[in-house]
């Protein structure tokens, strides 16, 4: 699923590995969502909101179909 | 150790546990099958893998009671379900107690006796599951 994670990321001047350890996941799932291959709850996408400063719409929404 | 918080992998350890539980399954299933071939039904059922083989299969059947109730269309009404296994089950006892007791070499006594353990049987599953859909629709009038 296609997100922007990795530019909020960026943004904000954090690592995948920084992020990870701020919102007490590992690096790998980071680095899995940001390329769309894991699905995270609806808890991880607030967290990872929170720890860049963005809201959900702004980080995960994606228009229908597209 | 550390525990762990990730999601992700939390999701993953219990897959992994699936997997495990898989092949704990198939390998008791095959050291049962061996004793059932080479030393028969009786000897099987000594072994103490054929308890830990049945409590399993029970404990899974109740667990997975929740998710039917869950699952099962939103009009049954948990009294009206009830009433009818309830028959259902008194019917079918009855009939085993009676046909047990009419056996040449049972006497009447066992088979009431196997009646209602047959009932009791029944029973406890019937009635968690009438609990259940009672909650679930509490929870919906909610």
């Amino acid at each position: 699923m296609d997100n922007k994670v990795k530019i909020s990321r960026i943004h904000v001047n954090l690592t995948q590995q920084e992020l990870a350890e701020k919102i007490g996941v590992t690096r790998q799932t980071i680095s899995l969502i940001e390329k769309g291959k894991y699905n995270p709850s609806l808890k991880l996408c607030l967290d990872i909101c929170y720890a860049v400063n963005k809201t959900l719409d702004e980080v995960f929404w994606i228009e229908k179909g597209g | 150790m550390k525990k762990i918080t990730d999601e992700r992998l939390v999701l993953q350890n219990l897959k992994n546990i699936r997997i495990a539980f898989i092949i704990q399954t198939i390998g008791i299933l095959g050291i049962l099958g061996y004793d059932l071939v080479t030393s028969g039904l009786d000897e099987m059922r000594q072994n103490p893998l054929w308890t830990i083989f049945i409590i399993t299969g029970v404990v899974l059947a109740y667990l997975s009671m929740s998710i039917s109730t869950d699952h099962e269309d939103h009009k049954i009404n948990p009294r009206k379900s009830l009433i009818i296994s309830l028959a259902i089950l008194i019917f079918i006892s009855t009939i085993v107690g009676f046909l047990v007791s009419v056996t040449e070499g049972f006497s009447i006594i066992n088979g009431v006796i196997v009646g209602v353990i047959l009932f009791i049987c029944g029973f406890i599953p019937i009635i968690y599951i009438y609990f259940l859909r009672k909650n679930r629709q509490e929870e919906e009038a909610e």
